[in-house]
C-alpha cells in the first residue's frame, strides 16, 4: 500500500488546527426529539441536555476527504465526554473541533487508521460546557 | 443515601428497532446508511443495520442518570465500542460502583447484546452532593 504513509502524513499535518463547526441554540423541540429517539422519558430532559445531546448540535468529526482514501468504511471506536457546566434550553453553543491525533495500527486482519477528534462546546457566556473526544477508525 | 463499592446500578433493557435508529439518525443528524439501509449495511459486510455507537452511549447515559438522580453531577463519561449490535435485539445496560473517595464516585458501565457479550464498555465519574 504505497499510498498509506502519505494519507497518514497528510492527516497528521492537521493535528491541532481548530475548525469552527457550528453555533447552535439548545432548542426545546430538538431536546424533545432527541429524548424520544433515545427512549429516555426523564422529565429533566425537557429543559436540560441529557449526557450525549451535544453531539446533535455539531458534527462529531471533521470531514476529512483524504481519510476516505484509506480503507472502506468508518467505525466509531469510542467517545469520552468531560462536563463542566450544564447545557440548558436557550443556551447558544459554539462548537469547535480539531484533530487531536492520527495513527495507524497494523494487525493480523489488516491495517486500521485511528483519528482522534476533540470538540469543545462553549456557551454564550464564554464558558466551556463540555469537551468530547472521539475515536474514528477507518478500516 | 450512601453509595458503596460493588453496588449495582438498576439494569436498563432497551429494545431498539430500525424505526428507532431512523429516529435517532434524525435527532443526531448522523445519516450514515449502515444505521437504516439494510441493503447498504449488508453490502459493507454487516449482518444488518447496526446501532449508532452514540445511541448505545445515550442508553448507558440513561442508566447512569436514572441511578444518580439529583444526588450528584456527572463529570466524565467514556464509552468504548467493542462490538456491533443489530436492530431488533435487546440491549442490556448494566453497571456497578467501582470506587468511592469522599464525594467522588466512579462507575463501570457496559452494554450487553442478547448473547451476553459486552459490546460496549464504559466508565463514569460523579461528584456527589454533600
Amino acid at each position: 500500500m504505497a499510498t498509506t504513509p502519505s494519507v497518514v502524513d497528510r492527516l497528521r499535518a492537521r493535528i491541532g488546527v481548530a475548525v469552527p463547526l457550528s453555533e447552535a441554540t439548545v432548542e426545546a423541540g430538538h431536546l424533545k426529539r432527541f429524548a424520544e429517539a433515545i427512549g429516555d422519558p426523564n422529565p429533566r430532559w425537557t429543559s436540560e441536555a441529557p449526557p450525549t445531546f451535544l453531539v446533535a448540535l455539531a458534527p462529531v468529526s471533521l470531514h476529512l476527504a483524504e481519510a476516505e482514501e484509506y480503507g472502506k468504511g468508518w467505525l466509531n471506536g469510542g467517545n469520552r465526554f468531560e462536563y463542566f457546566e450544564p447545557a440548558n434550553v436557550g443556551d447558544r453553543i459554539t462548537a469547535t473541533g480539531r484533530v487531536a491525533d492520527v495513527y495507524e495500527k497494523i494487525g493480523s486482519s489488516g491495517s486500521l487508521l485511528f483519528i482522534i477528534f476533540e470538540t469543545d462546546y462553549v456557551n454564550q457566556d464564554g464558558r466551556t460546557v463540555a469537551r468530547l473526544r472521539g475515536t474514528a477508525i477507518r478500516r | 443515601m450512601s453509595v458503596t463499592v460493588g453496588e449495582e446500578l438498576t439494569e436498563l433493557v432497551k429494545h431498539p428497532t430500525t424505526r428507532q435508529l431512523v429516529q435517532y439518525a434524525g435527532a443526531q443528524g448522523d445519516f450514515y446508511e449502515i444505521h437504516y439501509d439494510q441493503a447498504y449495511a449488508q453490502s459493507v459486510g454487516l449482518p444488518g443495520v447496526i446501532l449508532h455507537g452514540l445511541l448505545k452511549a445515550a442508553f448507558l447515559g440513561q442508566l447512569v442518570t436514572d441511578w444518580l438522580g439529583d444526588r450528584g453531577t456527572l463529570k466524565t463519561f467514556e464509552v468504548s465500542y467493542r462490538g456491533i449490535d443489530v436492530a431488533g435485539r435487546p440491549y442490556r445496560c448494566r453497571g456497578r460502583v467501582t470506587k468511592v473517595d469522599g464525594d467522588q464516585v466512579e462507575l463501570e458501565v457496559w452494554g450487553e447484546d442478547s448473547d451476553g457479550n459486552r459490546t460496549t464498555l464504559g466508565t463514569a465519574t460523579l461528584e456527589m452532593k454533600g
